[in-house]
């Protein structure tokens, strides 16, 4: 951005698509009007934007979708506090604010001729869509994916239609489990580090990407690091609830880091002695 | 020497009080608070530093960010960007040490936030140097002196029958009419007194976050904030949409506004550090507390390249402010120790 833009102000985008992800948890479908379509050209695997329900206030998003899928830009929203509830009440054609992109990303183009294994849990999938479309779309570039995907119910799971598509591609597999099953539930039940036990990918040549909440990606890198993957192929993707996105307001420090603008990816080795102040 | 006599000055803050506004220290039921002056007859001159810095003339209590309109044409938004010019007289060495830590955040480190950028550019700062130090100011210890000229766009050292004149930037320059001053050939008077506060930066701060100590320290504190808002360096805000009546602004029917507005907050409140999901990695007051020490001279200085400078100006606002006497100068002793 330029210092003659406001980087307060968000972009006015339309709302193309909302539908329903999970229980609380909707998908929203954003076309950037006017300058926010320039800003939102390139935008990367892991970078977040502010999402403004007007009056309700903003809060930030990881971006749930690749720009090559775009050009909208896909947002999974839970239904939790004031501004999400602002943005659970809109549809189809109403205009909501975009501040971004911010942040890092994963690096991507590194990650190429690596085996991946990737871990979300609850809504914390959503900033990793956008690295399993990369590797879809770029089957070749990529060795083995494998996906460890989990939520508290099954009715928590997001991205449910699209594991048909995930599971068909070469090379990849998608491994289910839930705290909690139904009577319907016929895949894994009990918490991830479990479903990583029993999966145990090969730490050989592999990087793993892991999103969920802040005690799920404590136990989880804490695992992968006895299973034999080095710190610094473990990489996460951290929140909080920021204000400005810009490394100003204060909310996301980790010790000297700051999350929008060091972030929100790390990897281990830039991070691990500080998760304990994460949790 | 420049030197300017009372009289003189008062003529000089007068004429810029009818041009711009003029900002000075003023008590206001016995408290010393930097305000906007009509005339110097209210400005309070024998005063040490004012309770509250003069960081809310750059970044104010509550500020809008934009003005909303939600209508039948669809949403409107207006950037309302501070516009008016002012003077700051009287501001202390560690005002302006302050607002360098600040320029360092709000401008130096992209990108520009331009709602501060030009309550910068449209400010003129006239520091004044402190005859005396006040019971918990301990700038030397920080880096600043009770005569630091830096950051000041003209400075006021107070002499006999009136104050030396140094004009610092160019901006500070072209305020002062030549014909206010007289040139003679005094030296400018000393201001040499030091606190006998270790300098925190000696502290290895890193080895003391698993410390007991804050959990000690941290039993007392009310997480009131007060310190962050008297602090010239605390920057912690939050930004959040406020609906406007109707009348406010002269909406037309079936419209709605609302206001974005930004203002201070703290990081020792315990619904600062939240993530989405409502966890608070913060949720105990002792890492709260070490949050906000451990930002002064450890994070923030890395975090906006202070190099070896802390982002505390030792002005001892906090300490004067805590109500159960947690005391800035106190951590630093005990962890020097």
């Amino acid at each position: 951005m330029s210092d003659t833009t406001n980087p307060m102000k968000p972009y006015l985008g339309k709302l193309t698509a909302v539908k329903d992800l999970a229980t609380e948890i909707k998908l929203f479908r954003v076309e950037l009007l006017n300058g926010g379509r320039d800003a939102f050209a390139s935008f990367q695997p892991g970078q977040f934007a502010f999402v403004s329900a007007f009056g309700f206030g903003e809060a930030p998003f990881g971006i749930a979708n690749t720009c090559q899928r775009g050009p909208c830009v896909d947002f999974a929203v839970n239904r939790l506090g004031s501004v999400t509830t602002g943005l659970h009440e809109l549809g189809e054609g109403d205009i909501v604010g975009v501040r971004g992109p911010l942040g890092n990303c994963f690096p991507m183009d590194a990650f190429k001729g690596r085996n991946l294994v990737v871990l979300g849990g609850g809504i914390g999938g959503a900033p990793l869509r956008p690295v399993i479309q990369t590797v879809l779309d770029n089957r070749a570039d990529y060795g083995r994916l494998t996906i460890l995907w989990a939520a508290r119910t099954p009715s928590l799971l997001v991205f449910t239609d699209e594991y048909d598509e995930w599971r068909a591609a070469p090379d990849t597999s998608l491994h289910l489990t839930v705290d909690q099953a139904d009577e319907k539930w016929d895949h894994n039940v009990g918490l991830i580090t479990q479903l990583l036990e029993k999966v145990a990918p090969a730490s050989e040549n592999a990087v793993t990407i892991t999103c969920g909440p802040p005690i799920m990606i404590y136990y989880v890198t804490r695992m992968l690091e006895k299973m034999d993957f080095a710190a610094k192929n473990n990489y996460v993707t951290l929140e909080a609830r920021m204000h400005c996105g810009l490394g100003k307001c204060g909310r996301c420090n980790l010790g000297t880091k700051l999350i929008c603008v060091d972030g929100p990816v790390f990897n281990m080795a830039q991070v691990g002695e500080l998760m304990e102040t994460f949790l | 020497m420049n030197f300017i006599t009372q009289a003189q000055l008062t003529e000089w803050l007068d004429g810029i009080a009818h041009q711009q506004t003029l900002i000075a220290p003023y008590k206001m039921a016995d408290i010393l608070l930097y305000q906007p002056v009509q005339s110097s007859l209210m400005i309070a001159w024998d005063s040490i530093r004012p309770v509250m810095s003069a960081k809310e003339f750059f970044f104010p209590p509550s500020e809008r960010l934009l003005l909303i309109e939600k209508g039948a044409a669809g949403i409107k938004l207006t950037e309302t960007l501070p516009k008016g010019r002012q003077v700051i007289f009287g501001a202390r060495p560690c005002d302006a040490h302050g607002i360098k830590v600040l320029d360092a955040l709000f401008l130096d480190k992209p990108p520009v936030d331009l709602y501060y950028a030009s309550r910068r550019a449209n400010t003129t700062i006239i520091g004044l140097a402190c005859k005396e130090m006040g019971s918990s100011c301990f700038c030397t210890s920080v880096g600043g002196a009770p005569d630091d000229a830096s950051n000041m766009d003209v400075m006021l050292y107070p002499a006999e029958g009136g104050y030396a004149v140094e004009a610092v930037t160019e901006k500070g320059r072209s305020l002062i009419p030549d014909s206010l001053y007289t040139i003679d050939n005094r030296q400018r008077p000393a201001f040499n007194f030091i606190s006998n506060i270790v300098n925190p930066q000696s502290i290895n701060w890193p080895a003391h976050f698993d410390d007991e100590y804050w959990a000690r320290t941290s039993e007392r504190c009310l997480s009131c904030r007060a310190c962050a808002y008297v602090c010239p360096t605390c920057r912690c805000f939050s930004v959040r949409d406020e609906f406007l009546p109707v009348e406010a602004d002269g909406c037309n029917p079936g419209c709605a506004q609302y206001e974005r507005i930004r203002g201070w907050d703290s990081c020792e409140g315990e619904n600062y550090r939240r993530t989405a999901g409502g966890h608070r990695p913060r949720a105990e007051k002792s890492q709260r507390l070490r949050n906000r020490y451990f930002c002064k001279f450890y994070f923030y200085p890395e975090q906006y390249g202070l190099g070896n400078a802390s982002a505390c100006t030792g002005c001892g606002r906090c300490v004067d402010i805590c109500p159960v006497n947690v005391d800035i100068t106190e951590v630093i002793t005990d962890l020097a120790r």
